[in-house]
């Protein structure tokens, strides 16, 4: 099939699956037990009060009728008012979304540059101490509990030693100084970057480091591999520009894939770290019920992980010619 | 290439290093970190604690509580109000205050708050001014409220509210009255700088990280005498920062990152602090109750016999001690002891002072003398306790598996294992009872919303001064959908005093009503109180001084006001 073809046909499945997550995205979050108005109520309101809140949010309509305003609304651009905030979900998503993007995306390459490396040394020392090292460090660095990991990072490298702040994103002081020019708060946000970074790349890296010794213990056994031997190139020029290429195909899809899940953040490192990303949004918002901000959150990283599936696709047909479509 | 993009590398990391080294703690601001982001600036929208704590500095009430007395005094207001019976009105002297702007503050901005509230029927406080018939302001400083009838939480709850400015939320009134849904307009209105009359102005609110607060030069109370205290704001700066979890908190907290936490610290906590010699812990009560209610609409818990066995078989020291490591205090009624004023200690103490045995055995009595039997009684016919099995009702209806819904262990640990010990208790007796967390939206729904529970745990942290709220959980009235009176409960007796408690002006003779509600309740348990737990709280004490303590801690409007630099270190800060 014509790669046009493939993507046409492509996209249209990806519409029929994105119609069908949001309508379960609707029905699941009004199933669900717990409404929004119940959290923002105390012993001073009463039930009329509550009433009229909900009917104010349009809670108290149909809702076949809320369906068809959440869709309408939908394809409109408008993606809603978060209930709790007060204020439009695509803004507080714009806000978040790049401090995630920031730290979660940087986790990713550099876990995957660091894994696709070490995996690559590993498997061509099979069966040597180094591959033994390497694929139980990884194995130890994968089992880690992100938040325990955290915590001792920030405990010895923020508290003890004192080189890293203990959390957050920048220094408000530093923000505040009208002194302080674009490099220094540039560097401060690195500053902070360092430690979750740190902890997200300890967590990552082990796991394309054994996917990718995996793929390239396979790859050695390929024939080209014994063809490029016969033609007497050098090991290194074997392992990395005839096995590593062809090696990294399963790791570039895994990478695909986490990078659009990034988008979700991880609560867990937010949380620890006070990183103002979307991930602790999302917890939030699905714990309060609310609606507006958990959908948007949702179909955000639906329609970025379906769009990211077929970039990989798309990538794989050019990263190996003997896939066609 | 390698070597460039390895020397840049260095280059960063030490430029990353000297970062940290050439940091200094910067003394200009009170640095106070927060459990979570505050919601919004918006004063309507505001119902999570920590907008309502920072909305707190900047809008403020025409009456305060006194910190140490709990009695109201005038804040905003110029004296005491006046009351007029033959008119059921009050008439209130406004300070000459100004708003951060630079404006004055006049009595139309109280008319015009009450007119706000009413129209819009905004949510917490439409209850407490819906019942204000009109509002006279004869000059700039006088306010004439006309009540429709007497009501007691005027002075306790509408005279505590915060009053805006008319210049601020005319327009944005003005707009939302345009709108479909006005109070959603109103509510959902983006305030960036809230403009009041309080200590401080937000400077800004860069969100996510921090808030950053600047004294008010406008304050009325700035260098006044209010309350036998002479207000600053003493510190220019209020810098709120938010930690995700106490844990990092409180190293922060130890490194000196924050001059205080602004969340209620854990016991776990305290042996750690007390090490730190420039920490220091403050133990508060709070006004909160933390309870076991039944579900009184049908059996078995309508019988309050068994609702009393349960009380006794509840060892409540023992939930202190051992589940809130004695930071708490037991409860015997649903207004806390810290509330001095209306709080009744003359109730049924259900179990006090007793041991395992003396409560089986109590609570067997009770239950045998209702007519209630077993497979194998609790106390045996030597009078040893032993394990029960297989209760039966007075019907002779053998008692059904019931469950005692929790909210789960990672939102409150407390209520969680409280939940379990009870069910422990009620095993060794013969009730089939089952503790369950559940998630606590879910939670909330299936109790306040549908009604479908046998019991529960649940507590209120943040109890209003008023003991209005003892009407509002057990009036017959209230037993509906979303209402308070959760438990069914249903006592003409109980109406009638709560209804005339509302209406009753004299505070001695309301006392004498709310300590009758209290007996009333203790006597026929809907509600099983269990504990009040205590607030702990820790500050530096090397960079900032004079906090004030009262009933829910430190972090009041009171702290912010008089709150110090150290005096030992104010050579090198710039105040």
């Amino acid at each position: 099939m014509e790669i046009r073809k493939f993507v046409f046909k492509r996209l249209i499945e990806i519409f029929v699956i994105f119609f069908v997550i949001l309508t379960v995205l609707f029905l699941l979050f009004r199933l669900a037990p717990g409404d929004p108005v119940t959290r923002m109520v105390d012993p001073t309101m009463t039930p009329e009060d509550a009433a009229h809140l909900i009917a104010q949010l349009g809670l108290d309509q149909p809702i076949w009728l809320q369906y068809i305003y959440y869709l309408k609304n939908f394809f409109t651009g408008n993606f809603g008012i978060s209930f709790h905030y007060g204020v439009a979900v695509l803004s507080i998503i714009l806000n978040r979304l790049p401090n995630t993007i920031l730290l979660f995306s940087t986790s990713i390459v550099l876990s995957a540059f660091a894994g696709i490396f070490l995996g690559k040394i590993a498997s061509w020392h099979k069966g040597k101490k180094i591959d033994t090292w390497m694929t139980l460090g990884a194995l130890i660095c994968h089992t880690l509990f992100l938040p325990w990991l955290a915590l001792i990072m920030i405990w010895i490298f923020g508290f003890h030693v004192g080189w890293f702040p203990l959390n957050g994103m920048i220094t408000p002081e530093i923000w505040l100084d009208s002194s302080s020019g674009f490099w220094l708060k540039f560097l401060d946000i690195a500053h902070h970057m360092v430690l979750p970074l740190a902890t997200l790349f300890l967590i990552h890296f082990g796991s394309y480091l054994l996917l990718m010794r995996s793929s390239m213990l396979d790859t050695l056994k390929e024939d080209y591999i014994l063809t490029a031997r016969a033609k007497g190139l050098t090991e290194k020029v074997i392992r990395n520009h005839h096995a590593a290429p062809n090696a990294a195909l399963p790791v570039v899809t895994s990478v695909g894939i986490s990078l659009a899940f990034s988008l979700s953040g991880g609560a867990l490192t937010e949380t620890v770290f006070s990183w103002p990303g979307i991930g602790r949004e999302l917890v939030f918002a699905v714990s309060n019920s609310d609606y507006p901000l958990a959908q948007a959150s949702f179909l955000l990283i639906a329609t970025v992980v379906l769009i990211s599936n077929l970039v990989v696709d798309v990538l794989y047909a050019y990263l190996d010619p003997r896939i066609k479509y | 290439m390698k070597r460039k993009l390895l020397l840049f590398s260095q280059i960063f990391i030490i430029l990353l290093l000297l970062l940290s080294c050439g940091k200094q703690q910067d003394h200009r601001f009170l640095k106070i970190g927060l459990h979570e982001e505050p919601k919004t600036l918006n004063i309507w929208l505001a119902s999570d604690a920590n907008s309502k704590k920072i909305l707190s500095l900047i809008y403020q009430p025409l009456y305060l509580r006194d910190p140490e007395t709990l009695n109201l005094i005038p804040w905003l207001a110029d004296g005491e109000p006046k009351y007029h019976p033959d008119t059921i009105s009050y008439t209130v002297r406004l300070k000459p205050a100004k708003w951060s702007d630079g404006s004055d503050v006049t009595s139309k901005d109280v008319a015009f708050t009450a007119a706000i509230i009413k129209e819009f029927r905004v949510p917490r406080y439409y209850s407490s001014w819906k019942f204000i018939k009109k509002i006279e302001t004869p000059d700039n400083h006088t306010v004439r409220f006309y009540l429709e009838k007497p009501k007691a939480i005027f002075l306790t709850r509408t005279l505590t509210s915060s009053i805006v400015s008319t210049k601020e939320w005319s327009d944005i009134a003005q707009a939302a009255r345009t709108k479909q849904k006005p109070l959603i307009a109103l509510i959902n209105h983006k305030i960036e700088k809230p403009m009041g009359c309080g200590p401080f102005v937000i400077k800004k609110w860069h969100r996510g990280t921090y808030v950053h607060l600047q004294k008010n030069r406008y304050f009325f109370g700035l260098g006044q005498d209010i309350g036998g205290r002479i207000l600053g704001p003493y510190v220019n700066d209020l810098l709120f920062k938010v930690y995700g979890t106490a844990d990092v908190a409180v190293l922060a907290l130890k490194k000196g990152s924050i001059d205080m936490f602004l969340w209620g610290i854990q016991p776990g906590y305290i042996d750690d602090l007390k090490r730190q010699k420039n920490i220091r812990i403050f133990y508060s009560k709070k006004s909160a109750v933390y309870f076991m209610g039944f579900n009184l609409r049908s059996l078995p818990f309508s019988d309050v016999s068994l609702r009393r066995a349960i009380a006794v078989l509840i060892d409540k020291e023992f939930i202190i001690s051992r589940i809130l490591q004695n930071y708490g205090t037991r409860m015997d009624s649903i207004v806390p002891p810290g509330n001095k004023y209306w709080f009744c200690s003359d109730v049924p103490r259900y179990g006090e002072g007793m041991n395992r045995n003396d409560r089986i055995k109590t609570a067997y009595h009770i239950l045998q003398k209702a007519g209630y039997t077993w497979e194998t009684p609790p106390v045996d016919g030597s009078g040893r306790v032993v394990p029960g099995k297989g209760i039966r009702l007075p019907n002779g209806q053998l008692m059904e598996k019931f469950t005692i819904l929790t909210p789960p262990a990672d939102y409150d640990p407390l209520r969680a294992m409280s939940g379990m010990m009870i069910q422990e208790w009620l095993r060794a007796f013969g009730m089939p009872a089952l503790s369950r967390p559940m998630a606590f939206g879910a939670l909330l729904t299936q109790i306040k919303g549908r009604h479908e529970f046998d019991a529960f745990i649940l507590g209120y942290g943040r109890l209003s001064m008023d003991p209005d709220y003892l009407r509002n959980f057990f009036l017959s009235a209230n037993d509906k959908e979303r209402g308070w009176n959760i438990s069914g409960y249903k006592n003409p007796e109980f109406d009638h005093l709560a209804e005339k408690s509302t209406s009753e002006m004299n505070r001695e003779l309301r006392k004498k009503l709310i300590f009758k509600m209290q007996k009333i309740i203790m006597r026929d348990v809907p509600y099983i109180p269990i504990y009040d737990p205590a607030l702990i709280e820790a500050v530096r004490k090397d960079t900032f001084t004079d906090w004030v303590e009262t009933l829910d801690g430190i972090g009041n409007l009171w702290s912010f006001c008089l709150v110090k630099p150290n005096p030992d270190k104010t050579g090198q800060k710039n105040f």
